[in-house]
């Protein structure tokens, strides 16, 4: 009788010890980062920063975005989705100014993109604020971003029910749902902190701080 | 003794080399006026300078210039070349959708891309 209880109580706290356990682990994810690297994903993102990306010849030997920072740059529930149905983000090939994107993405069952997704939310860059920049539709965001620098130049958008603009950049249309403004501020602001070698031309400098601002809560709410 | 002076050398220059900011390399390297030309402008003014790279879409509100377009190059002169590679299309009051160079490429790279255009058109400036 004392031995069966004895058990019991052990069986218990072993239990409740495991249960800890598993959540622990649950939360730092363990299950997103390995299906991340046995499902092949390391082959071609990089997972760990900062850049080492030196010059034009560093972007062509890459076979896609670097993801170190993709906690900070990305909607939380935007990758569970979008690893599960990847559509392409950038109308041409990374890096490419002749190939177009075709739907290739590696595609992640549902169960496996919600952890995949959960892991690469830890991925943040302490060069990103976060929860400071808020979606603000505004006249003077339009402006800065049609009239005072032509960034539909390299960027597709929607301007009412038309889809006008260039192609060399990702998309943004959607860019809402997307990604996170706080990131879109910090990317304008200083480019190199994540892109050391990027094709976008660097607006420090020529568009204010403000402006950038204005700008990226304006591009938040771009749908 | 020996050793350990050559062990101290060792020691020295990793201390240098990590004292050394990385991005100082990548200013050091030279990057040709075709290389800046083929990364940062080939993407709206086309793989050979024609204007038809692929951001020149019908949706776009202006075509970008025709670099070996001799007749149309050589009435920009040599300071207007500079300022709208710096500054953009604004600084001749033309189109924003010639975007301003002036925080990415150095004063340098500016110089020798201004000569790299008048190559494509075969041209001088007025
Ligand atoms: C063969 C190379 C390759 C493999 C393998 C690969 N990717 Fe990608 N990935 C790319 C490319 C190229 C893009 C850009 C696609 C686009 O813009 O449409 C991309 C885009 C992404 C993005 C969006 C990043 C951004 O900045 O826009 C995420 C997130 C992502 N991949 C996650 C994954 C995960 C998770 C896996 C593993 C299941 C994976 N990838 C496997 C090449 C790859
Ligand atoms: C000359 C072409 C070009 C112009 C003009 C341009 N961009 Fe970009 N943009 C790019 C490219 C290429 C990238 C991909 C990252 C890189 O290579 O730097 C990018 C990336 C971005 C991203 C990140 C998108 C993502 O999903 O990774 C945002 C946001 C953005 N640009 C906004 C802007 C804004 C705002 C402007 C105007 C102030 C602008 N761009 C002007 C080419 C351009
Ligand atoms: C986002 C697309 C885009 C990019 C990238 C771009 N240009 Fe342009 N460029 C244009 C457009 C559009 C025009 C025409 C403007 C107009 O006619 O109003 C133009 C015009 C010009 C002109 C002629 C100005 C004049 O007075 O007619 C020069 C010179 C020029 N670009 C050089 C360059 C150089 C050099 C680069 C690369 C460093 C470059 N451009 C990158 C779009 C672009």
């Amino acid at each position: 009788m004392k031995q069966n209880k004895l058990l019991i109580i052990f069986s218990f706290i072993f239990c409740l010890l495991l249960f800890g356990l598993s959540d622990a682990l649950a939360k730092s994810s363990p299950a997103g980062k390995s299906i991340f690297k046995t499902k092949g994903c390391s082959s071609c993102h990089r997972r760990k920063g900062p850049s080492v990306d030196k010059e034009f010849s560093d972007l062509q030997k890459k076979k896609g975005p670097d993801l170190w920072f993709a906690g900070s740059k990305f909607k939380a529930g935007f990758l569970a989705t979008w690893l599960a149905n990847p559509v392409p983000i950038r109308p041409m090939k990374f890096y490419s100014l002749r190939e177009e994107s075709v739907r290739d993405h590696p595609k992640l069952e549902k169960e496996d993109a919600v952890s995949v997704a959960k892991f690469l939310m830890t991925l943040k860059s302490k060069k990103v604020k976060l929860g400071v920049v808020k979606a603000k539709k505004s006249a003077s965001g339009r402006i800065i971003f049609e009239k005072k620098q032509g960034c539909y130049g390299c960027h597709k958008f929607k301007k009412g029910r038309n889809v006008i603009g260039g192609l060399s950049g990702p998309t943004l249309i959607g860019v809402g749902s997307r990604l996170n403004p706080d990131w879109i501020y910090a990317f304008l602001k200083n480019p190199k902190d994540f892109h050391p070698v990027g094709a976008m031309p660097i607006y420090k400098g020529i568009l204010s701080e403000a402006d950038m601002l204005t700008l990226s809560r304006y591009l938040a709410t771009f749908k | 003794m020996v050793n350990l002076r050559a062990f101290s050398l060792i020691i020295f220059f990793v201390l240098y080399s990590l004292l050394i900011p990385t991005d100082s390399w990548a200013a050091v390297k030279f990057v040709s006026a075709k290389e800046n030309y083929v990364f940062y402008c080939v993407s709206c003014h086309g793989p050979k300078g024609l204007g038809d790279g692929i951001n020149a879409t019908k949706t776009q509100p202006v075509t970008p210039r025709n670099h070996t377009d001799a007749i149309k190059m050589e009435r920009i002169s040599d300071e207007e070349l500079l300022s709208v590679i710096k500054d953009g299309g604004r600084a001749l009051g033309k189109s924003t959708m010639m975007p301003s160079f002036s925080s990415t490429l150095t004063e340098v790279e500016i110089l020798a891309l201004k000569d790299y255009l008048r190559e494509l058109c075969k041209c001088v400036g007025k």
